[in-house]
């Protein structure tokens, strides 16, 4: 239990964000546990990766890479403007053209006239005229 | 040339006024960048990308703030929203693979963040640990976090920069610590370094 008790507070030992009486506990407790001590090297080891990672090595060209973006955005907003206007044109013209595409090919289709197709109905039927199913039957037979 | 000319000279479209602004606070910006993305050529295009965006956005800036906590909020913001694309690309790319199958690693997206060849073995792995353990922090409390550690900025600014109440601050620090500290304990016990 004291174990959880003391572990719980390592990292704000490290920090030196104890109370002074806690502070004694704790330290109280490193003194005789070297399973707590060896946490406390394991997080004051690991907490120590910030303190090498901070404050990188200014960048030699940073301004001058920053200076060329200045540059050259410009240009790409210019020309995405000039895309976003162009696109929606394009695709109403293609769809306009569709359309008038569509309307002068069914103008321009010659639909078959009512009698025509009716006649070669009519034809079909009138086979049973020529041959009546009775003779078509017993002529299988 | 004091920050009020400096904006002044920005609004107004001074190429030397925004290269002082950026000599000044370059360090700053790329520093917040790497405490939550933590990868310095990452770090670097973000803090670009927030001197892009003052140049270009100068106007907005009403001067009730300071610019250093203008540059702190636009740094902060930009690289969670990095984090989250990548979050994003990671979850979609996961997807792509279970379906298709095979793996494209020419495009991948590095799954660990440090990059940083001078390194030995343990010291990265230790990175590492470290560096999965904040990122599992939910973002308030890793923005405070990176901003006390990295920065080692007073609560009371981390506060004008979030945008909370100092008791805010105390307590996003306070349970990102314990997050950070259960982390590593369940990391030690695991022995995973």
């Amino acid at each position: 239990m004291k174990h959880d008790y003391i572990q719980n507070d390592l990292i704000f030992y490290l920090d030196n964000e104890l109370s002074v009486e806690k502070k004694m506990v704790v330290e109280k407790h490193l003194e005789e546990c070297a399973d707590c001590r060896s946490l406390l090297v394991f997080l004051q080891d690991g907490m120590q990766v910030i303190e090498k990672e901070k404050d990188p090595e200014a960048s030699h060209f940073f301004y001058t890479r920053l200076s060329a973006r200045l540059e050259e955005k410009p240009k790409f907003q210019a020309q995405s403007q000039w895309l976003q206007l162009l696109q929606p044109a394009v695709f109403s013209l293609l769809l306009v053209i569709g359309i008038y595409g569509g309307l002068k090919i069914g103008s321009n289709a010659s639909f078959p006239k009512l009698n025509q197709p009716a006649t070669i109905g009519i034809q079909m039927l009138n086979d049973f005229e020529t041959e009546p199913i009775e003779s078509f039957l017993l002529d299988k037979l | 040339m004091d920050e009020t000319q400096l904006i002044k000279g920005i609004q107004q479209g001074d190429r030397k006024a925004f290269q002082i602004l950026v000599e000044n606070y370059q360090r700053m910006v790329v520093n917040t960048c790497l405490g939550i993305v933590h990868n310095k050529a990452d770090a670097e295009d973000l803090a670009q990308d927030v001197f892009l965006e003052i140049f270009r956005n100068a106007e907005n800036f009403r001067g009730e703030a300071k610019i250093s906590t203008w540059l702190y909020r636009i740094a902060t913001n930009r690289s969670l929203n990095f984090i989250r694309n990548n979050k994003r690309k990671r979850f979609f790319q996961s997807i792509e693979e279970t379906f298709i199958g095979g793996r494209n690693r020419t495009n991948e997206i590095s799954e660990t963040p440090t990059d940083q060849p001078d390194r030995n073995i343990t010291d990265q792995q230790r990175a590492d640990m470290l560096y999965r353990a904040i990122d599992k922090l939910p973002e308030k409390q890793r923005t405070a976090f990176t901003l006390n550690k990295y920065e080692e900025l007073p609560y009371q600014q981390i506060a004008e920069i979030m945008d909370i109440s100092l008791a805010s601050v105390e307590s996003l620090i306070h349970r990102a610590k314990k997050n950070l500290q259960e982390q590593l304990l369940d990391c030690y016990k695991k022995k995973c370094v």
